[in-house]
């Protein structure tokens, strides 16, 4: 059971999947020039199973065979993918293309791994600031990431109706409709609060959005935002499980009925669909004080090229990464498997045309990034804050406390 | 491996060396595959890591290949971090916990198939099967048997009346380690009842023949012909379990990674963590080699321990 | 006679208890449902599309998994045979220091052992190979024969061999023609043995792999708990056809268990 690593896995939400296109293109493919005597790249990344793998090789082969080249793929689990790239990059075989999970980007361009494409004719115009925080380091970008995605508030439809609930807006609002929903053998809400990065991830829309900041977590609006979590748990809205729930369990168990409403990402769409008798719809995560602007933590990842003394191959690797993230593709990827375009021309029009994504589209435009005030600093960040989580959520330690203690104060 | 103990340098080999001595260089090829591979897949590892955990090896170095020398200075670090009281006090109750009562169930067991009846060695056969699945599959099994609202555990209980409230066996920093020791006694009785009838198996039956003559039946028969006799076995039994219960991972990254709030963080957690998520794999090996030196010395003194009641 | 009966049903009673998750682990994967929050005690529903999909995806793990474990008792047997007739026949002090470093070596924690492998095997070309993961596994398959083989070996008069010697063998042949004949159930039980830790590895099917191409069952649940906990019955119809070598070998060699030689490895 390797691993905590498995947040970076499901925080990032990997569940990006590419499908493609052979056809639809006009934009980003034209390789500049360079060496047409690249005949091949290596790809590594973390879409190990299908339907994603496959929807990926697609989106992968359409611009291979657009850059008139063939590509080798690997495919690891998400949360082995950090120790792979370890170990390639102590043997020195790093791939030709690497993708990253977005706050993984500015730890492992931190260590002189990759190569800077702005150099090679990429940029990140049009693409929302958050993103672009998270793939750039020291001022150069790193990687683009052609889908993102984001957690927002599930909730069933019938259950609401049946407890005449409006969709919660306010945090008191969803603390009321928690318990209102919560009956035997069903609970209000379900969300995540394991001890990984997932839990910290599924935290930060409530952090955030009353304007607590990872740069000083110590304070009272970050005290606050885990008060509403101690609030839902000790009330009984929410199952004492969610300390070790995953995401995935939290999607299991709305699923199944026994939760009204969940805090998850657009990924758990396509598992959800396979329960039609669920009718779900999606809103924003509720506010703390009615004047406040939800933000909530961006997902997905990015494709990156590690320096490569082959400098025709690097140039070709990039604008293989370059035509994963034209508009097109972007586009016709967000829509295959429900995530987002990450450039913010393209958000309205695809909220337009895939109505369920609407909530997701609204929390994407104003979304932070992980890394982006911290850097490769967020880890240490992450961690205290689901270490807080624990400490809160078990009773060990008040939400004001928490923080302190496990920051090691 | 009792043997470590009263291994006595035969003398008398001599004279039935010189015979053959031109054979040393065979005997030598007898042991010499599996030395060169003990030194490979177990020497050299440990070298490695001593010299690691004296290395600032993190992140970085995969890439630059380039990890100072520091000294002591990782050792000090996980020392005095918060969390090394806690997980030395949890490894401690962890390997209390696991052995005492695998060995108690585990002789119980083996005691009651000893006792020959059908079909007893096809059940104990079967027995074995908790050691021998994959653990990854064993800790998801017990984890969803665990969870503590739909979980079948709690469940069953509220259905019996045994319990009114579902006990939250992972969820509450007082309750998880009692869990998680529970599941890796389940695990461990297994090979406490094959060892420990194994070595019942050997205690020969006239033993409780004459015994029964002078009256020792039962519990009597139990203390004065089954214990002594057992007694060998029953410390390398323990010994085993020790060293390896003390360096137990997989179980407690796949009930609870060591949470809630820490509660089930141990010697062998915390040296994963700090090497595979916070790529300080300096300070996980410094961690790793405390782990090893602490059974180490617990052998030792085990080993003293018992030559000195052999000898008495 | 009665006695005897009702110490049967005792037995299995036991028996039940003990195996009550590999049970649950049965039930689960015969759920029709995609996760087992609600599974009541009976798959009153049963249905094989887990297994099918099992089958279908982790198949040729299985036999990846099968090679490397049949790789490991052939070469755990090899190396571990001649040292364990010379640490049970031979007289010198190396014999008690040879024990003490297979003591030693069960207290490597596993992580430590893989990491250093992964070094070694990057540099000559061992990662990603079935050799590879036969040589790493090894690592549980050869302290634990040597043991076995050498408390059997401890019986034999030496006078058995001293006997072929008479004849004119040299010392290599008499334990290939002699010896290795009248250990044969120790070294079924000490195969079986490295077969079975073999087959349940995982650390070093995770770390000595860096690509898709050998991958063992072990791995391939681990994938599946990762990312497919919508199919969890697929997830568990892997972990029941992987338990299945075990509970095989468990009833077939049952004789071998029950030959004592496990309890005299520690003597």
């Amino acid at each position: 059971m390797i691993s905590k690593r498995i947040a970076a896995a499901l925080a990032g939400a990997t569940t990006v999947s590419l499908l493609l296109v052979a056809c639809g293109d006009n934009g980003g493919g034209q390789s500049s020039t360079s060496g047409d005597s690249v005949k091949s790249l290596t790809i590594l990344d973390y879409y190990n199973n299908d339907p994603d793998k496959s929807l990926v090789q697609k989106g992968l082969d359409s611009c291979a065979s657009k850059l008139g080249i063939t590509i080798q793929r690997e495919t690891v689990p998400g949360d082995t993918l950090i120790q792979k790239v370890l170990q390639q990059a102590s043997s020195k075989t790093l791939p030709d293309v690497l993708m990253l999970d977005n706050p993984d980007v500015q730890q492992i361009a931190a260590t002189g791994a990759l190569a800077p494409l702005n150099d090679m004719g990429l940029n990140s115009d049009g693409v929302i600031q958050g993103m672009v925080d998270a793939t750039s380091y020291e001022g150069k970008l790193y990687g683009l990431a052609p889908v993102t995605n984001t957690i927002a508030l599930f909730y069933n439809k019938d259950m609401l109706a049946e407890a005449g609930v409006q969709p919660p807006k306010t945090w008191d609002e969803l603390k009321a409709a928690a318990k209102k929903l919560t009956k035997p053998g069903r609970y209000g809400i379900a969300f995540n609060a394991n001890a990984t990065y997932e839990g910290s991830w599924q935290f930060l829309p409530a952090m955030w959005t009353n304007g607590g900041d990872e740069t000083d977590l110590t304070s009272p609006q970050v005290a606050e935002a885990l008060q509403l979590w101690v609030d839902l748990v000790k009330s009984g809205s929410a199952s004492k499980s969610v300390i070790n729930w995953t995401q995935g369990d939290a999607k299991d168990q709305f699923a199944a009925g026994k939760a009204a409403m969940m805090v998850n990402g657009p990924w758990q769409i396509p598992a959800l669909e396979k329960t039609p008798n669920v009718k779900w719809d999606v809103v924003t995560f509720p506010l703390n004080k009615p004047d406040q602007t939800p933000v909530a933590p961006l997902g997905g990842e990015a494709w990156t090229v590690p320096l490569n003394k082959d400098q025709a191959k690097q140039q070709k690797a990039a604008d293989f990464v370059k035509c994963l993230n034209s508009d097109e593709n972007e586009l016709a990827w967000a829509k295959a498997r429900f995530t987002l375009p990450t450039k913010t021309a393209l958000l309205d029009q695809y909220a337009k045309e895939v109505p369920s994504m609407k909530a997701f589209a609204e929390q994407v435009k104003t979304a932070r990034a992980r890394t982006g005030k911290l850097g490769d600093k967020w880890p240490d960040a992450a961690k205290v804050i689901y270490q807080a989580i624990q400490l809160a959520l078990t009773g060990k330690a008040s939400p004001q406390d928490a923080f302190k203690q496990a920051s090691g104060g | 491996m009792v043997t470590l103990t009263r291994t006595t340098v035969a003398g008398r080999a001599k004279s039935r060396g010189r015979r053959h001595r031109g054979e040393t260089l065979t005997k030598v090829l007898f042991v010499l595959p599996a030395a060169v591979a003990m030194v490979a897949l177990f020497g050299y590892p440990v070298v490695k890591n001593l010299l690691m955990s004296l290395q600032d090896y993190g992140l970085k170095t995969f890439f630059t290949g380039v990890a100072p020398w520091v000294g002591l200075q990782n050792y000090s670090t996980v020392v005095t971090d918060k969390l090394f009281s806690d997980a030395m006090v949890n490894t401690a109750l962890f390997t209390i916990g696991s052995i005492s009562f695998q060995f108690a169930i585990g002789l119980g067991l083996a005691l009651f198939f000893h006792k020959k009846f059908p079909l007893s060695g096809l059940l104990r056969s079967l027995l074995l099967l908790p050691w021998l699945l994959p653990l990854i599959v064993s800790s998801a099994t017990w984890r969803s048997i665990l969870e503590q609202d739909s979980g079948i555990l709690n469940r069953s209980l509220m259905g019996l009346h045994l319990i009114n409230d579902p006990v939250p066996w992972l969820n509450s920093p007082s309750v998880a380690l009692i869990a998680v020791i529970g599941v890796n006694i389940w695990i461990g009785i297994p090979f406490n009842v094959t060892l420990l009838y194994s070595g019942l198996a050997e205690i020969p039956d006239e033993l409780y023949e004459a015994g029964q003559l002078d009256g020792a039946t039962g519990w009597r028969a139990f203390f004065y012909i089954t214990w002594p006799n057992l007694r060998s076995v029953a410390s390398v039994v323990l010994m085993l379990g020790v060293v390896y219960t003390i360096k137990v991972l997989d179980i407690i990254l796949g009930l609870t990674g060591g949470g809630p709030a820490n509660a089930t963080q141990t010697l062998a957690t915390q040296s994963y963590e700090k090497s595979f998520i916070d790529f300080k794999f300096g300070q996980g090996a410094a961690l790793s080699n405390i782990l090893i030196a602490l059974s180490f010395l617990f052998a030792i003194f085990y080993l003293r321990g018992t030559r000195r009641a052999v000898d008495e | 006679m009665m006695r005897r009966t009702a110490y049967t049903v005792i037995g299995v009673l036991i028996l039940c208890v003990m195996l009550f998750p590999v049970y649950w682990m049965l039930n689960a994967s015969l759920q029709p449902s995609g996760n087992t929050l609600t599974a009541g005690f009976l798959p009153l529903h049963p249905t094989f599309s887990g297994y099918r999909r099992a089958l279908d995806e982790q198949g040729g793990n299985l036999v990846t998994s099968m090679i490397i474990a049949a790789g490991t008792v052939v070469l755990s047997l090899a190396i571990a045979t001649p040292c364990a007739y010379a640490l049970s026949q031979f007289r010198s002090r190396w014999v008690s220091v040879g024990l003490l470093a297979i003591l030693i070596s069960q207290m490597i924690p596993g992580i430590v052992i893989a990491n250093a492998l992964y070094t070694a095997y990057e540099r000559i070309g061992l990662l990603n190979s079935i050799p590879g993961l036969i040589v790493a596994n090894c690592s549980s398959g050869i302290p634990f024969a040597i043991l076995i083989l050498r408390s059997f070996m401890l019986s034999l008069p030496p006078s058995l061999v001293e006997a072929a010697r008479v004849d004119g063998a040299g010392l290599f042949r008499a334990f290939v023609s002699i010896v290795l004949p009248i250990s044969k159930n120790s070294l079924i039980t000490a195969g079986l043995f490295s077969f079975l830790f073999s087959w349940s590895d995982f650390l070093f099917a995770l770390t000595l792999t860096t690509k898709g191409g050998v991958r063992p069952v072990t791995l391939g649940i681990y994938q599946y708990l990762g990312t497919q906990v919508q199919n969890w019955n697929a997830v568990m119809a892997t972990a029941v056809l992987s338990a299945v070598p075990a509970i095989v070998l468990l009833i077939a060699a049952q004789k071998y268990i029950a030959a004592g030689a496990i309890g005299g490895a520690v003597k």
